[in-house]
């Protein structure tokens, strides 16, 4: 053992002397798990005590937790969907099974099955609402424009994870969802040709299956944590937060528990959906039996509605429309670049509150519109 | 040198031609010698092909130059591909140049309806020609004696005859699904007439037999190909001798397939009863054309056509319902259970084939109830109703025990508080610390 600088010999001393521990700690930094920059000159002991002590603005307070719910959300995902990997298989014939398997037969595996539906279930919401959060606070002035960009597209890559990762049940009601929902997908005019080669098939069969395997559990999550590192990177930048919202009152040390804490209240939270509402397993899909009630998931509503109730237009540019709102939204920080609460600002908001309400009429009238037929 | 090869190829194939037109009238002699009790003298003309009477190989050629619409017909039937010519039916001579030379040699031109059936069975009453074919004979004979048949002895030519169902130049084997005969078709065949409401004005039907059949649950299992065991018109009334079944004969006709229910009517009451009322038997209760299945609610209702309210024999009849309503509820409860365990999900299968003893025994009840007398169907009600309630009752037991799950969850957050408290109270004297 060797004798770290007080004289003492310990195991942290013996690993400093042949790996630069706080290189590996500051990789943690830079996904935001420790939001501040290690000095990685430093042995680990000092550049923590240096980090621990610098101010922080309150991170896991409302409403700023939604983005580290998030990114806290987002590892159970992934930590949930590894278990549910062990199991599935993702061919046409066997995905049923083998999910049947992961639900019926195996220890804590509809536990596990649950707790992943319901974090995709919250990552999402809590992505949507980070977002709208985002835009009545201005938090995409100049400076923030790479955050505010980063956290719609974080919300669009999070819905294509959800949208590939209801296929893979290959149930009834999930492998209808998915077939409503490329119908609307194929009838966008840019976006729809990409989503198409990359799922690579009009049918649903094995090898479609796959490619919404492989886009489910590699692409998309790697997509979000390129996003999550382009934020954290963003944050390290510009500051947690703006100053005047939420002043940096907090040393690191006391964000870290809280932290902990946000994560004790996550898992229980978690949890009591998992057991108390679980998502009912349905049976198996069958390709020549629609269920009267296949709707596409609910963020694809509002486009579905617009391009059911616009059939006067062209379908060229009923699909036009979504995106070209996606794309206003997306780049925003340029189209509104004021400061303070100026007459163009306020004008924004107006816009905003409206498209708001206009998406809910819309996914409103999009959900009845297979209970009208 | 390609010219030589050319003369060659179809010397070779004359020959072949020649070969098969002598072997082929060989065949028959051999099958007549092995028919038992034929005897030569009585043994009609060497050929399969052709009928007698017709010139061989010569019987259709010329017509279809000018009948060339019926010969587009005819080509698509069974008559063109076994050989059977124009000429057999219509007489005539087929290889003449001429239509003056066409139209002689005992030429019949169109023939008379009422002859029709004599007609067809000139050949499909011969026992003997028939036998290659493997097709009965006996067509004519049942056909004299139907209701068709009579009315055309009487004159009567508004009733079916051979071509009114079977077709005319298009004569199709019953199996082809084109064909007016093929099971399917074989009620919009009949109701081409029976259906036609202008046709029963005027022989006095108010029903209308067809249209009742689609209704019924005979038509619906056979016509959506549900269950291709389930009767068409002929099932029940013939065909070449078609008849309706008079009262006294109905339970009969319904008992050719629903043995049981027969067997266990004509032990019941209800026979020497109805017997003596004149009613239909089956009908009475299930209609003819239009069967219905009786379902528990229409079940009661039926009987108080006949049967009072209050006495003996409806009494019989609301024990009888209620032993089948109490089974077929327990059977709905137990189902519903099962479908909640499948949604969550536990094991169901073992399950689902016993509620489908439980239904296998309700149905089994459906016979027995023809018997009147509930001390037979009780059995079969009392198992569908026990497996029922027995499968509700482990279901309820499996998924109640998943109480377990809460307790669980109470546990779990028990000590996620505790821990959090104990993170709680070191974050304050952190926080303490760097203030």
């Amino acid at each position: 053992m060797e004798t770290n600088p007080e004289g003492k010999r310990s195991l942290l001393g013996w690993l400093e002397a042949r790996v630069n521990l706080t290189e590996i700690a500051s990789f943690l930094s830079v996904f935001g798990l420790l939001p501040a920059e290690l000095d990685s000159r430093k042995p680990l002991r000092a550049a923590l005590r240096e980090a621990m002590s610098q101010p922080l603005p309150s991170y896991a307070r409302w409403p700023r937790v939604l983005g580290i719910l998030s990114f806290l959300l987002f590892i159970f995902l992934v930590l949930t969907g590894t278990m549910l990997a062990f199991y599935y298989q993702p061919t046409a014939e066997q995905a049923y099974p083998s999910v049947t398997l992961i639900a019926r037969d195996v220890a804590f595996g509809t536990l596990i099955h649950q707790v992943h539906y319901w974090s995709a279930v919250l990552f999402l919401l809590f992505l949507g609402m980070r977002v709208i959060r985002f835009f009545f606070q201005g938090l995409y002035a100049r400076g923030r424009e790479i955050v505010w960009m980063v956290a719609v597209l974080t919300f669009v890559a999070a819905a294509l994870a959800d949208l590939t990762g209801r296929l893979l049940p290959y149930d009834a009601s999930g492998y209808w969802t998915t077939v409503r929902a490329r119908e609307v997908t194929d009838a966008l005019p840019i976006l729809g040709p990409i989503t198409s080669f990359l799922v690579g098939g009009v049918g649903l069969d094995s090898m479609v299956l796959t490619r919404y395997y492989v886009l489910h559990i590699a692409i998309f999550p790697i997509l979000l944590l390129m996003l999550f590192y382009f934020h954290f990177s963003s944050v390290r930048r510009v500051g947690m937060s703006r100053l005047d919202v939420a002043p940096a009152n907090r040393s690191l040390r006391v964000a870290m528990y809280d932290l902990l804490l946000l994560v004790i209240f996550m898992v229980g939270g978690l949890m009591t959906l998992a057991v108390l509402f679980p998502q009912p397993f349905d049976a198996m899909a069958n390709p020549l039996h629609t269920p009267p009630d296949s709707r596409p998931p609910w963020y694809l509503l509002a486009p579905l509605a617009l391009m059911e109730a616009l059939s006067f237009l062209p379908k060229f540019v009923r699909g036009l429309i979504p995106e070209v709102v996606l794309a206003v939204v997306l780049f925003l920080p340029f189209l509104d670049r004021e400061s303070g609460s100026g007459a163009r600002r306020r004008l924004f908001r107006i816009l905003g509150i409206a498209l708001l309400v206009i998406w809910g009429a819309l996914s409103w009238i999009g959900w009845f519109l297979e209970v009208r037929r | 040198m390609s010219g030589e090869r050319h003369r060659q190829f179809f010397a070779g194939f004359a020959l072949a031609v020649a070969v098969a037109v002598v072997t082929i009238p060989g065949t028959p002699d051999l099958a007549r010698a092995q028919a038992p009790g034929a005897k030569p003298e009585e043994a009609v003309a060497p050929s399969r092909v052709v009928p007698s009477g017709a010139k061989p190989a010569k019987g259709s050629a010329m017509c279809g130059v000018c009948h060339s619409d019926i010969r587009v017909k005819y080509e698509k039937g069974i008559h063109k591909s076994e050989g059977v010519p124009c000429t057999s039916c219509h007489g005539g001579n087929a290889g003449a140049l001429t239509v003056e030379g066409a139209h002689r040699d005992g030429f019949r031109g169109k023939p008379a309806r009422r002859s029709i059936p004599a007609l067809c069975a000139s050949c499909h009453a011969d026992v003997a020609r028939m036998r290659f074919y493997n097709l009965p004979s006996d067509q004519y004979a049942l056909y004299q004696l139907s209701h068709h048949g009579m009315k055309l002895a009487k004159g009567d030519e508004s009733v079916a005859v051979c071509t009114d169902c079977h077709g005319v130049h298009e004569i199709r084997k019953p199996d082809d699904p084109k064909s007016h005969v093929f099971g399917r078709n074989i009620p919009a065949t009949c109701g081409k007439c029976h259906g036609d409401p202008d046709f029963r004005k005027r022989h006095g039907l108010k029903e209308d037999p067809v249209k009742d059949y689609e209704e019924g649950v005979h038509g619906k299992a056979y016509l959506s190909g549900e269950d291709p065991s389930a009767p068409e018109c002929t099932r029940c009334h013939g065909s070449h001798g078609a008849t309706p079944p008079g009262v006294g004969d109905v339970e009969r006709v319904c008992g050719q397939c629903h043995l049981k229910t027969r067997n266990y009517f004509i032990a019941s009451p209800h026979k020497a009863a109805m017997d003596a009322a004149g009613q239909p038997e089956c009908a009475a209760c299930h209609n003819s054309h239009k069967t219905l299945a009786l379902p528990p609610e229409k079940f009661a209702a039926s009987c108080l056509e006949c049967h009072d309210k209050g006495d003996k024999a409806y009494n019989v009849a609301l024990t009888l319902s209620r032993m089948k309503d109490d089974a077929s509820s327990e059977i709905a409860k137990a189902d519903k259970a099962v479908a909640e365990a499948a949604a969550i999900p536990l094991y169901v299968d073992d399950y689902r084939s016993r509620l489908q003893d439980a239904r296998t025994a309700l149905l089994e009840a459906a016979p027995v109830t023809h018997s009147l007398d509930s001390t037979l169907v009780e059995p079969h009600t009392r198992r569908a109703r026990s497996i029922a309630a027995k499968v509700s009752e482990e279901v309820h037991a499996k998924v109640s025990s998943r109480w377990w799950h809460k307790v669980g969850l109470g546990l779990f957050w028990f000590y996620l508080l505790v821990t959090a408290a104990i993170i709680a109270r070191t974050r304050r004297r952190a926080a303490g610390q760097s203030r």
